[in-house]
């Protein structure tokens, strides 16, 4: 930013609501002076600063770039919407948190992907820093756009506004895009040549080089390379040892509060449980745990670089670390003088040991948080949620012995295979929930018990057994929730529900093709931005846009696909072969189970790739093909 | 022992809360080794206290707090250790070793002096200042919790003068009688009869009272 831009600035920023979010200079924030270095990467998370700075990956990241000499990362977040709008009005680009510098000054712009809702301010953000939106309309001196995380694995509905993805785990494959890009620019390439480098980088996904062409009934008819630079399967990248991986030892401390104000350990990368409905469960795929040791380690560095007083651990299902206990115990050991509390988020619900609700309370007694996902044990078999009802119980009960009086009960609707017995198994269940606290002597019970059900709506994920399956429709929804509603009308229970036209967006987004891209775009121009927060989200405007693209949301959301209709993201290899899903959506509709494969390989058809510890369990019948799971 | 230490809240950090600020300095603390101390109870927290909070917008040149910490240290080794824990924009810039009976900052607390400086300057301020000085009295309106209160500030003005762009205002500010800048120019144009200019101001100085002089409120 110029000066008189910056002046602009100051003046915005005494009009804005939150101006504290806009303004940098954290403790442990990298800022290098801007010619000290060759590349600049504009770190974009493209939503709020608060929720942009409770992202784990951000940091890593950040970290990681800021570590290399001749590069700086700095931040840039999605402005609150009276910033953008006066922004715009006052003529001021969108800047990065360290050194003001508006987005098209970078050499590269990187976005991480993490939900579909918040793909439209990716548009807003490349608009307001000033880079031309559609990658076709960029010219030489323009940054490179490119994104990753986990919505980049079908990256066709933001074709037209990415130069290239990153597939899979971004520590290394960031190295090399940011070496690559760096080599490109000091050799004066010309930009179309620097994108076919990256085409040649393991896990990168450069669109411009790709075709795809459709049938009458708009089902994709082919898809592959036209350039011999670019292969016709993209592998994701695996981080094998995350131990050994980069971590950050210090991250920005912020000064407002923001949704998740503490550190984080990630102690493990993926999860074995194969719930049919979960996305992140194959992304992340296979799991990898970061050694004790190492995780000792870094919450000691975090804790002296940081001061803050909580840390919580993540991973897709903490309670399958196999040294969990352990683990809490030398933390708290650790932490001991140091006041800090240590919190358990996204615990499964059969894997609570008593033991370990002891000691977390030790420390902090935050809200208990438990996922049965459906009603019934059929359906739970259907979407493979390996729990009971009697974990459940187990569970809830030890939670109410340690002084817990609060839960919160994660449910489904709408999945497939759904029946009204379903719905009325999640008032059952939830009841059951309450008569287990009234079951515990009074003294040996905290007060006041609370039981909070909230209900989402199923989005089929592409890369899950169910990426075939339809969404059920807005008014089906709206019945079941109505129905969910009485079956919960229940003392000492709570429900909460999702807005179902946001679930169809996201249906319609996350399984779209390329011709997504013109419907994303044509939402941004009608003022589409910010969709993921409610009182922005204009869902009329969403369904113009599908209109002015000719294009129908049902075709999306509601339809069921064939196994033989080629996919968009088919040829993206996620590792978990598009057979093994086959032959899971197959057993769901026969309400069988999969074992998790931590007790032996089912054959997901990673197997091959050398990168996963389970296999070595061997299975169970050697003489099977590779692929062919095996189960129970 | 306590430590009073001065420390600057630049412009870039204006926009920060005083809950904001707090927390920011705690988790310095905590960064910074020190052997501090907590308060008793439930949720015990850092011993800790503000002179003065200091408004949403606001810079401050020197603000100042009081930090109680276990057993006795020297004021260099204090510093050597809060200094690399603060974020670069909240710099230390001295701090002051003085025993548990010593007042609270806050408690001696008498006036603080403010600079605000204008984009435009409108013509003939110089004069509107001295006028308004010279009435026998500055008759405003505070805002209190339960409305608007007519008060006479006058007395609670110590210092007003302008130099180039720059009006420097020296206030009353402790728990007797409060006179916040935003009130002094809302005063002082509406006299004037002009329309308030855009200005940045920065809380320059604390001061406390000895003598019936003022003193710097680190040194008292
Ligand atoms: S390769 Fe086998 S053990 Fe590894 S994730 Fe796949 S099914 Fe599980």
């Amino acid at each position: 930013m110029n000066d008189a831009e910056k002046a602009r600035l100051e003046e915005l920023l005494e009009k804005v609501q939150k101006p504290a979010q806009y303004i940098g200079g954290e403790m442990n924030a990298v800022q290098k002076p801007w010619d000290s270095v060759k590349t600049h990467f504009a770190f974009c998370f493209p939503d709020t600063y608060e929720i942009a700075m409770s992202h784990l990956g951000m940091k890593i990241l950040y970290h990681l770039i800021n570590g290399k000499e001749d590069a700086a990362c700095e931040r840039v977040c999605m402005p609150c919407a009276d910033m953008a709008d006066l922004m715009r009005k006052e003529n001021v680009p969108l800047f990065s948190l360290e050194s003001r510098a508006a987005l098209n000054h970078f050499e590269i712009i990187g976005f991480t992907l993490q939900y579909e809702m918040s793909f439209t301010n990716i548009l807003e953000m490349l608009d307001l820093g000033r880079v031309p939106v559609l990658a076709a309309d960029r010219t030489e001196g323009d940054p490179i756009v490119v994104a990753g995380g986990p919505c980049a694995f079908n990256p066709e509905p933001l074709t037209p506004f990415i130069d290239a993805f990153m597939i899979g785990d971004g520590e290394d494959v960031m190295h090399e895009l940011v070496d690559c890009i760096r080599d490109g620019r000091e050799a004066g390439k010309p930009r179309l040549d620097i994108l076919r480098a990256l085409a040649g980088l393991e896990g990168v996904y450069v669109p411009c080089l790709y075709e795809a062409t459709y049938h009458e009934d708009g089902t994709l008819a082919s898809f592959s390379p036209t350039d011999p630079a670019a292969p016709a399967v993209v592998k994701k990248r695996v981080v094998k040892d995350l131990s050994a991986a980069i971590y950050p030892d210090s991250i920005p401390v912020p000064y407002t509060e923001i949704v998740h104000d503490r550190m984080v350990l990630e102690i493990m990368r993926g999860c074995t449980r194969g719930c049919r409905f979960c996305q992140a469960g194959v992304l992340y795929r296979p799991v990898r745990e970061r050694s004790m040791e190492r995780l000792l380690e870094l919450a000691d560095k975090l804790q002296k670089s940081t001061g803050y007083e909580e840390m919580s651990l993540s991973s897709l299902s903490s309670g399958d670390y196999s040294c969990l206990p352990e683990l809490i115990r030398a933390l708290m050991d650790q932490y001991k003088d140091k006041r800090v509390s240590v919190s358990l988020p996204s615990m499964r619900i059969d894997n609570i040991v008593k033991q370990s609700l002891e000691e977390t309370q030790k420390v902090k007694k935050s809200g208990l948080t438990l996922a049965p996902e459906a009603g019934t044990q059929r359906l739970r078999d259907v979407i493979n949620k390996g729990v009971t009802e009697n974990d459940l119980i187990r569970a809830v009960t030890d939670a109410f012995e340690c002084g817990w009086s609060s839960v919160k009960l994660y449910f489904m609707m709408g999945l497939p295979t759904e029946t009204d017995e379903d719905l009325q198994g999640i008032g059952r269940l939830a009841k059951k929930v309450v008569d287990a606290y009234y079951a515990l002597p009074k003294e040996k019970r905290a007060k006041g018990v609370r039981v909070t059900c909230s209900a989402s709506v199923f989005v089929p994920k592409p890369f899950t057994p169910f990426q075939w399956a339809p969404q059920d429709t807005i008014e089906q929804v709206r019945e079941k929730q109505a129905a969910l509603r009485q079956y919960l009308k229940l003392k000492c229970v709570n429900f909460n529900w999702h807005e179902s036209p946001l679930s169809m967006l996201e249906a319609c987004i996350c399984r779209g093709d390329r011709r997504m891209g013109r419907v994303i775009y044509e939402a941004w121009k009608l003022g589409c931005r910010l969709d993921g927060w409610s009182e922005h989200f204009r869902f009329d405007l969403w369904m113009k846009a599908f209109e002015a693209c000719g294009l129908d949301p049902a075709f999306y959301a509601y339809r069921e696909r064939p196994y033989d209709e080629l996919l968009p993201w088919q040829f993206i290899d996620a590792g978990v072969s598009q057979r093994y899903l086959m032959l899971e959506n197959e057993r769901a509709k026969a309400d069988k189970t999969t074992r998790d494969c931590r007790h032996g390989c089912n054959g997901c058809g990673l197997q091959s790739w050398g990168v996963c510890d389970f296999v070595e369990h061997p299975p169970l019948k050697d003489k099977e093909p590779a692929q062919a799971p095996i189960f129970d | 022992m306590k430590m009073i230490v001065v420390f600057e809240k630049s412009p870039r950090l204006r926009h920060i809360g005083h809950l904001d600020l707090m927390r920011a300095m705690q988790r310095a603390m905590r960064r910074s080794g020190l052997p501090l101390r907590y308060s008793q109870g439930f949720n015990p927290h850092i011993l800790l206290s503000f002179a003065a909070p200091l408004s949403v917008g606001m810079p401050g040149q020197r603000e100042i707090m009081e930090v109680p910490i276990e057993g006795t240290m020297t004021e260099a080794a204090f510093s050597a250790m809060l200094s690399p824990a603060l974020p670069p924009d909240l710099p230390l810039l001295s701090c002051r070793a003085v025993p548990d009976e010593h007042p609270a900052p806050m408690a001696l607390l008498a006036a603080a002096t403010y600079e605000a400086r204008f984009q435009d300057v409108p013509s003939g301020l110089g004069d509107a200042v001295e006028r308004y000085l010279n009435q026998p009295e500055i008759p405003a309106l505070r805002k209190t919790k339960s409305g608007e209160k007519p008060c006479d500030l006058k007395p609670m003005i110590y210092g007003l003068t302008l130099t180039g762009d720059t009006l420097r205002m020296t206030l009353a500010l402790c728990e007797a009688a409060t006179c916040k800048p935003d009130l002094l120019l809302d005063s002082l144009f509406s006299f004037a009869g002009t329309a308030r200019p855009r200005a940045l101001i920065t809380r320059t100085a604390l001061w406390g009272q000895e003598g019936g002089c003022f003193k710097p409120l680190e040194a008292l």
